[in-house]
């Protein structure tokens, strides 16, 4: 299982890629294998704004629906659309193609009260 | 129109909250007090024929679970609400196989042996016309399909047991092109098996008691019944 080392990872399975004051959001490797095959992806809207740990989107994956928590605060401001179409790319590039959303980040320093890849995968082992 | 099975679906919901604040796992299981059909969380609206459901006196619902169409009436519904264990046993496969034991176990208890479903049947949108890991089979049929929502360290799963058949199916109420309507309507028949049709007299009340038994058998939970109706 691959957990890149440029990322920061949320206790809930979410993944956080920082470019400038804008955080790229995702599951984790963990995350899509634990789902199984994803058919369905919920988007929140651009312009949302978002409260850390808050529910925004949704992921259907063999009959099970499971949230996804918004791992900082501040406002939605791109979505994956193309998942609508192709929700698979959430298993088979998870830190890539199945990005989920992009928030401009209220408090770029929230970032740094994630996880790196280390204590991510040291949650996992637990 | 009725609004049973909202009520059924908010009831289950309220499960999951309550676990989610801490309370004891539930088991509830439950009949409907008129044929209803409920849909997948994002199933499309456009699958249902509302005129057929009016005409027919279907309530229609949407479940907070994942899957597609189910008729509801001639089923009995278990749901189930607890915490979502750790590490591997919490993925989603994962759940479905534990919870197929305990309703395995509660099937064997009416002398019925189900499996576990594995992947069959063109997609479509009546859950009983597919099999998936999900569901349980007797033979090659369907006997109980089931659908899931986790929400961070629970999770509700619910499904129906199918007891008997109403007048009309999932397909009568579907918006589906369907080429050949009447072989629709046998395959669906065909892929599908109820408990009396397989010899099964027991009484509602008497599933729903063998059901409890296998799910207390099986989970090391301490799970708390609720069953209603079921006569």
């Amino acid at each position: 299982m691959n957990f890149p080392e440029e990322l920061r990872y949320s206790s809930e399975h979410e993944w956080v890629r920082v470019e400038g004051n804008r955080a790229v959001v995702g599951i984790t490797d963990y995350a899509q294998d634990a789902l199984g095959d994803v058919v369905y992806v919920q988007l929140p809207d651009a312009g949302l704004e978002v409260i850390a740990n808050a529910s925004i989107a949704e992921i259907e994956s063999t009959k099970s629906v499971s949230e996804v928590y918004v791992p900082v605060t501040g406002t939605v401001v791109e979505v994956n659309g193309s998942l609508e179409d192709a929700p698979e790319q959430l298993n088979t590039d998870p830190y890539g193609a199945g990005w989920i959303f992009v928030v401009e980040l209220a408090d770029p320093a929230q970032v740094d009260a994630l996880m790196d890849a280390a204590a991510y995968q040291a949650l996992l082992e637990e | 129109m009725r609004r049973d099975a909202a009520a059924q679906m908010e009831a289950d919901l309220a499960c999951l909250d309550e676990v989610a604040a801490g309370a004891d796992p539930v088991l509830r299981l439950y009949t409907w007090a008129g044929p209803a059909l409920s849909l997948g969380r994002f199933q499309p609206d456009s699958d249902v024929d509302r005129d057929a459901c009016r005409e027919r006196g279907v309530e229609v619902v949407r479940r907070p679970t994942g899957g597609r169409a189910l008729l509801h009436g001639g089923d009995l519904t278990y749901a189930v609400a607890m915490p979502r264990p750790a590490g591997e046993a919490g993925h989603v496969d994962a759940l479905y196989r534990t919870i197929a034991g305990a309703l395995i176990a509660g099937l064997a208890e009416l002398g019925v042996t189900a499996t576990i479903g594995s992947d069959r049947g063109a997609a479509g949108p009546a859950c009983f016309a597919t099999a998936q890991g999900a569901d349980l089979r007797v033979g090659d049929r369907k006997v109980c399909g089931s659908a899931q929502v986790q929400r961070g360290a629970v999770v509700l799963q619910h499904g129906s047991v199918l007891l008997d058949r109403l007048p009309f199916d999932e397909l009568d109420l579907l918006t589906g092109p369907e080429p050949d309507p009447a072989r629709a309507h046998r395959d669906l028949r065909a892929r599908s098996v109820t408990l009396r049709e397989l010899g099964v007299a027991a009484t509602r009340e008497a599933v729903a008691a063998a059901l409890a038994a296998g799910f207390a058998s099986t989970l090391d939970l301490n799970l708390v019944s609720r069953v209603r109706n079921p006569s």
